[in-house]
């Protein structure tokens, strides 16, 4: 448990158990999340665009911590259940379905794809699961190039309608921006009640220990399963907005190198942390649009290389940030800002 | 009838070719535990830097053979002194996810040294066909199974019976006990790199003798995923069997099933086999421990 800050005591559980602990902590929450809500009215679409690719990967990626860092099963196909995810809102939505439940039922047909995998984790686990889930992105492809192409599209892809709620239709930027802003603070709050509940901790014990935990009389294989589906449901959830947000999904767009955009996220924001999930996301995302607007600049400076020089540099970008952190900071972002803190908190006095 | 045998003969030989890919699989993960997902980059690797000496600086072969394998023997050496070394006793998750980085960083450092395109990889071994019968069979495939063999028995010598070779069992027995009797892990991880850098040389002569090569050809690190779950991650000699298993039940989908069903399952086959293997007997035919179970 990380140092407070000196004069706060809880004299509650539930205080001891608050996630906000003091006024001043409430304010800077206040004020980060009004400034989330003005951002596309202070800067260009441009930016608000960035801030969509961000929130969506935000909800994607909160989901793997869950199944990742929070019950320790390693799944490389996190792409894949977001995958479903949009192809199952979009399919829905094609067929008329009204939008709001167009999202949840992606997020729940993502849950039940995400159950399969969930099913293999209770007899496999460490590599041998990263394995099983690295299949899950091959069948996750020949599913959809091969079902009726009138009702996924095939491999051409597939075009989704424009969100709506009521007679209000979401095509802007800036709306589209307003809607993902509020699922995605939905689902992270969802995300800090599911790891603070009993669930949560069945989680934490299962990652440490699965025979300890099975001791404990936790029951290991139900929360392994349900550590899946909650992630795939996040990953469905996150899927059914970029469908409508992107308005063309192809299989291309859920690789095995997405999945591994997604776990880089968590290396670098810091593994068994919503807010590093978070984090991660908004780093290299951020990294990675970063490539993108230097890759004309680049292609300049060495024309030699063609256009082949984005590509090359995505590659160097998320190889070189897995390998530095995995080595200099396995921990992440997140445990480098809580030293931070605790040491802020305890100067001048180097030790607790 | 003749489809039936060709198929076979021809499905045996591509497994021979998957058994000598998965061969570096085992080889690094018996030594350090390490599941190598760079391995087809390996492969790539060795492959453009033959290119680049054999074709786009007009070499003759035999200079390029040797340059090919002293490359992906360094290579191999790097990776394991930078990254890998640095790790031991980390996490699983911190080695699953340390060689799937290097397998994006190897990729992108290729494409900027080499560049992307397709181009034309050269003709180490002959390329008329081996005919037996009515039985037609690539001449480079048939060379890379007996190569295939004969490594195979050759390293299961070697892990057996040399000094050095049961210094690299003993570590991926156990590391801390190999450790507590004088062995030097760190030098045996060194060394399975070396050799396991090196069998993909050799694959990536044998797969792609005369062939075009691109980035793509490390997909077949992915089809011989299989083949070392079946033979069991530890055992060599096991991957000529399970190799040959593999490549039968490929040959004879992507023969019989493809046109009957309109779709490519041959493609599948392998991720279908992986899925089939770890849930019924993830630890193989002939590995040595049962996978954990809860």
């Amino acid at each position: 448990m990380a140092l407070l800050p000196s004069g706060v005591f809880a004299e509650s559980y539930a205080a001891d158990r608050a996630l906000v602990r003091t006024g001043k902590q409430w304010v800077a929450l206040g004020l980060f999340v009004a400034f989330l809500f003005v951002l596309p009215l202070i800067f260009g679409t441009r930016l608000t665009a960035i801030g969509n690719g961000i929130l969506i990967t935000a909800i994607v990626v909160v989901g793997l911590q869950i199944t990742m860092g929070y019950a320790g099963q390693i799944t490389l196909g996190q792409a894949a259940f977001m995958g479903v995810g949009a192809f199952a809102a979009a399919a829905l939505a094609r067929a008329g379905a009204p939008f709001w439940l167009c999202i949840p039922l992606g997020g729940v047909a993502a849950a039940v794809f995400g159950l399969l995998f969930g099913i293999a984790a209770a007899r496999i686990k460490g590599f041998y699961l990263a394995l099983t889930t690295i299949a899950a992105q091959f069948v996750f492809q020949l599913a959809i190039v091969n079902l009726p192409t009138d009702l996924f599209g095939g491999s051409h892809g597939l075009s989704v309608p424009a969100a709506s709620i009521g007679s209000l239709r979401l095509t802007t930027e800036t709306s589209i921006y307003y809607l993902n802003l509020i699922v995605c603070i939905i689902m992270v709050c969802g995300a800090f009640g599911i790891v603070r509940s009993r669930y949560g901790r069945a989680f934490v014990a299962v990652r440490e220990d699965d025979v300890a935990a099975g001791i404990l009389g936790i029951n290991v294989v139900g929360a392994k399963v349900l550590a899946f589906l909650i992630g795939a449901f996040y990953a469905g959830v996150g899927g059914a907005l970029w469908a409508s947000y992107i308005r063309f999904i192809s299989v291309e767009q859920f690789t095995l190198f997405n999945s591994i955009w997604m776990i880089a996220m968590i290396i670098i924001g810091g593994i068994g942390s919503i807010v590093g999930a978070i984090v991660g996301s908004v780093v290299v995302r951020g990294l990675q649009e970063l490539v993108t607007a230097l890759g004309p600049v680049l292609n300049e400076v060495f024309p030699a290389f063609g256009g082949q020089l984005v590509f090359a540099g995505m590659n160097l970008v998320l190889g070189g940030l897995i390998t530095f952190f995995l080595i200099v900071e396995p921990k992440g972002l997140m445990h480098r800002w809580n030293k931070l803190k605790q040491a802020y908190r305890l100067w001048p006095y180097p030790h607790a | 009838m003749i489809e039936f045998v060709n198929s076979v003969a021809n499905g045996v030989l591509i497994g021979l070719l998957y058994a000598l890919v998965a061969m570096g699989f085992v080889v690094i993960y018996r030594a350090s535990k390490v599941f190598n997902f760079a391995q087809g980059e390996l492969i790539v690797f060795s492959a453009f830097l033959m290119w680049a000496v054999v074709i786009d600086r007009q070499l003759p072969l035999w200079i390029g053979l040797p340059v090919t394998f002293i490359g992906a023997a360094i290579c191999g050496y790097v990776l394991d002194r930078l990254f890998l070394s640095r790790l031991v006793g980390e996490s699983v998750f911190s080695m699953v996810m340390i060689t799937v980085g290097l397998l994006i960083l190897m990729r992108g450092l290729i494409i900027i040294i080499w560049g992307a395109e397709t181009r034309a990889f050269p003709v180490v071994f002959p390329l008329r066909p081996v005919i037996v019968g009515d039985i037609i069979m690539s001449q480079a495939l048939v060379i890379g199974g007996v190569i295939t063999i004969v490594l195979a028995f050759g390293l299961s010598w070697f892990f057996n019976h040399t000094r050095t070779g049961l210094a690299l069992t003993a570590v991926s027995e156990d590391q801390q006990v190999a450790l507590s009797l004088g062995i030097s892990v760190r030098k045996s991880m060194s060394l399975a790199w070396i050799i396991g850098a090196l069998i993909s040389a050799i694959a990536a002569c044998v797969y792609l003798s005369g062939r075009s090569l691109n980035l793509h050809a490390a997909d077949i690190a992915f089809a011989a995923l299989p083949v070392a779950l079946l033979a069991g991650l530890e055992s060599i000699t096991g991957l000529i069997v399970a190799g040959a298993l593999v490549g039968v039940a490929q040959s004879l989908a992507q023969y019989y099933l493809d046109p009957w069903l309109g779709l490519n399952i041959a493609s599948v086959v392998p991720f279908i086999l992986i899925l089939l293997i770890l849930l019924i007997r993830p630890s193989g035919l002939f590995g040595w421990k049962t996978i954990e179970r809860v």
